[in-house]
């Protein structure tokens, strides 16, 4: 039975607006909607270039349109998923604002799909409070007149000219069974690896095939690993503050080349090694988690797994061999 | 663009399955690759140039082309290159590369593990992110938006989408690789809920993993290795506007402008494999590519009945130029797209003789 995890990932977007859309965002907190002239047309929401010829437009040529449109098409969304705009079911529609060449695409929300038809006539139900962002309109709903829903907070203090947009998505990962073992193999303190029948070439870190001769790994390819060996390789992680980030202080991670063997485990954390002693050639020896500990890690993008928490130095003499950072594979 | 060497497929091979498989992605495309490279003749190591289309979003991982490329054999050192784009926009790079003269041949892949994520999310990334992606509307509700527009503008129905999915599941029959398949008549499938009005669950692509690779080779080398290959006659992709509201979504501008360039109309047609990933998207794409009525369109099934991502278009190129090799057709004409609502488009037209 194969077993999966599942996690997701959340790209914290910041995005700058500029002059065109920074300023339909500052005319949302105001309850304006705004289009831009490209010729004689108004484009909704406004573009910084002409579509056709891509000349720059003028945010000069900002014009507001609506508050209320005509529904030209939509689709039911009977189940809404989180991230849509309702919790209810819903409609998608391109809405066309009064005075506006394009259509808008949003939200609209009858409760029903039976209340609602092409040539409807929509309405924005505007947020209380207003951030600049498309969202500050909750949906679009029957009638001609906007609404605000809840206590109005106002229009922006300054111009808009930034957005936050969190988008999630979330993966159920499939867990080969060679990382299952490895985490196993981990909680008696033993690595192993994995050795090609073919080309006899040694892997780590769960590769379940052999690249070159593109054949699999099983378990009857499993091999016991050194405990010990020399640092190739290293990189020293100034971590940015994005949302997960856990660390706080800069931190190394470091390639090892296992001893007697031509096996490297990448991007290894390293335990009781200050980043600035890090070095090709420093000697050291697997750290261990008690084996009593729980252990929660996914094993990804390589680095240390189960009980294997990282290398410390062993105290050895540096190698002296100036091949060896070229060993990063 | 006017071809300065004659290219031709000269090898194609694909696998698919739904959702869920145990194998990760590179033991999905290791097969593959070693298929197309058997079917083609030519020895992996004198292939000239290896290029894949894939999307880093499906894994949601950075890079996982890179881990992709263990399947086709990267040692010794091979000249590679990477789309993130479906592999029929590979194939175009690679046919780009050996008309620059730098390579003789080329072997393309693409693969995709859609299942383990919400496939019809993930797209929504790609739309307009300030004022469309922070809506969420999934691929489907666009879709579904975008059929909405072209049923009420051409005057036609579900019954004419429903006849699309009718076709397409019976023709699946006959395809290995579909993994949807169904002896179905169009007022039996009428009778089954509107899922994402006006569209049914048959008018929309299944969820399927899976990956797809062509040989291509120049001149003499197609000639020497392959008793009948499928030459490439014309090629050609454009895009339209991302913005939504900007274009007529009941028409695909951008596929009418790459047909035309690729010269899909220079002869007759006898078989057309569509990208098309809901039934309305077909009916759109046959009069943007200006097919006759009896052009036998997705004979495969299509991408309705198998829709293996960054792979579909690619697999459009190969289920052409399968027919042509094996003489069952003279001249076919392969679509793939990308983005929302057909916003991007590729045109390739294959022939048997030379
Ligand atoms: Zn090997």
């Amino acid at each position: 039975m194969t077993r999966f995890v599942e996690n997701s990932i959340v790209f914290p977007y910041k995005r700058s607006l500029g002059p065109v859309i920074g300023a339909f965002m500052t005319g949302l907190t105001e309850q304006r909607i705004l289009g831009i002239r490209s010729g004689d047309q108004v484009i909704v929401p406004p573009l910084e270039w002409d579509p056709q010829t891509g000349a720059e437009l003028d945010p000069d040529g900002m014009v507001e349109v609506g508050p209320a449109g005509t529904v030209e098409s939509w689709t039911w969304v009977p189940a809404p998923s989180e991230q849509h705009p309702l919790g209810h079911p819903f409609a998608f529609a391109f809405i066309r604002l009064d005075g506006a060449s394009t259509p808008l695409l949003h939200a609209v929300d009858t409760g029903a799909p039976d209340a609602l038809r092409v040539g409807a006539r929509v309405a924005p139900r505007w947020r209380g409070s207003r951030v600049g962002h498309i969202g500050d309109i909750i949906a679009f709903v029957p009638g001609e007149q906007p609404e605000v829903d809840g206590p109005d907070s106002g229009p922006a203090e300054a111009p808009v000219t930034m957005m936050d947009y969190n988008a999630s998505i979330t993966y159920r990962n499939p867990v080969p069974p060679v990382l299952d073992r490895l985490r196993e193999a981990s909680r008696d303190q033993r690595i192993i690896g994995q050795r090609c029948p073919v080309c006899e070439r040694v892997y780590s870190g769960g590769r379940g095939y052999c690249p070159i001769d593109a054949v699999e790994l099983g378990e009857e390819q499993d091999v016991d690993l050194p405990h010990t060996g020399t640092i190739t390789n290293f990189t020293i992680v100034t971590p940015v503050q994005y949302p997960g980030q856990t660390e706080t202080e800069p931190f190394a991670r470091v390639f090892v080349l296992l001893d007697g063997t031509d096996v490297i485990l990448p991007y290894q954390p390293v335990v009781e090694l200050p980043v600035g002693e890090v070095r090709v050639g420093k000697r050291v020896a697997a750290a261990w988690a008690p084996p009593n500990d729980d252990i929660d890690d996914a094993g990804a993008m390589g680095g240390a797994y189960g009980h294997l928490i990282g290398w410390i130095p062993s105290g050895e003499p540096d190698v002296e061999d100036p091949d060896l950072v070229n060993r990063i594979f | 663009m006017r071809s300065l060497r004659d290219v031709a497929v000269v090898g194609f091979a694909q696998d698919t399955a739904v959702k869920d498989r145990d194998r990760n992605e590179v033991e999905i495309i290791s097969p593959v690759v070693r298929e197309a490279v058997e079917r083609s003749g030519l020895k992996r190591r004198d292939i000239g140039f290896t290029i894949s289309g894939s999307c880093d979003y499906l894994a949601g991982g950075p890079f996982t082309f890179v881990s992709g490329l263990d399947a086709a054999g990267a040692w010794p050192p091979v000249k590679e290159s990477h789309v993130e784009m479906d592999a029929a926009w590979a194939l175009y790079e690679a046919w780009v590369a050996i008309q620059t003269g730098d390579v003789d041949s080329a072997l393309i892949y693409g693969f995709g593990k859609p299942s383990l994520g919400d496939l019809h999310e993930i797209w929504t990334l790609q739309t307009d992110p300030y004022t469309v992606a922070t809506l969420w509307p999934s691929m489907v509700d666009l879709a579904a938006l975008q059929a909405d527009v072209y049923l009420s503008s051409s005057g036609r129905s579900d019954r004419d989408l429903a006849e699309v999915a009718v076709r397409s599941l019976r023709n699946a029959q006959r395809n290995p690789y579909a993994v949807v398949s169904e002896d179905v008549s169009v007022d039996e499938l009428l009778g089954r809920p509107v899922t994402h009005r006006p569209l049914r669950d048959t008018d929309i692509a299944p969820i399927t993993d899976g990956a797809a690779a062509i040989v291509i080779a120049a001149d003499d080398i197609a000639k020497r290795v392959c008793e009948r290959p499928a030459w490439i006659r014309g090629i050609e992709h454009r895009v339209d506007p991302q913005h939504l509201g900007l274009r007529d979504l009941a028409t695909a501008p951008s596929a009418a402008q790459a047909a035309e360039r690729a010269g899909v109309n220079d002869g007759a047609i006898d078989v057309a494999e569509i990208h098309a990933q809901f039934s309305h998207e077909e009916l759109i794409l046959r009069e943007a590519l200006g097919l006759a009525d009896g052009v036998d369109v997705n004979p495969s099934g299509g991408p309705l009945t198998s829709n293996p991502v960054m792979a579909t278009g690619l697999v459009r190129i190969g289920e052409v130029a399968g027919r042509i090799m094996d003489g069952r057709a003279g001249r076919g004409v392969a679509h793939a797209a990308q983005g929302p609502c057909l916003q991007q488009n590729l045109v390739c037209v294959l022939e048997g003789s030379n």
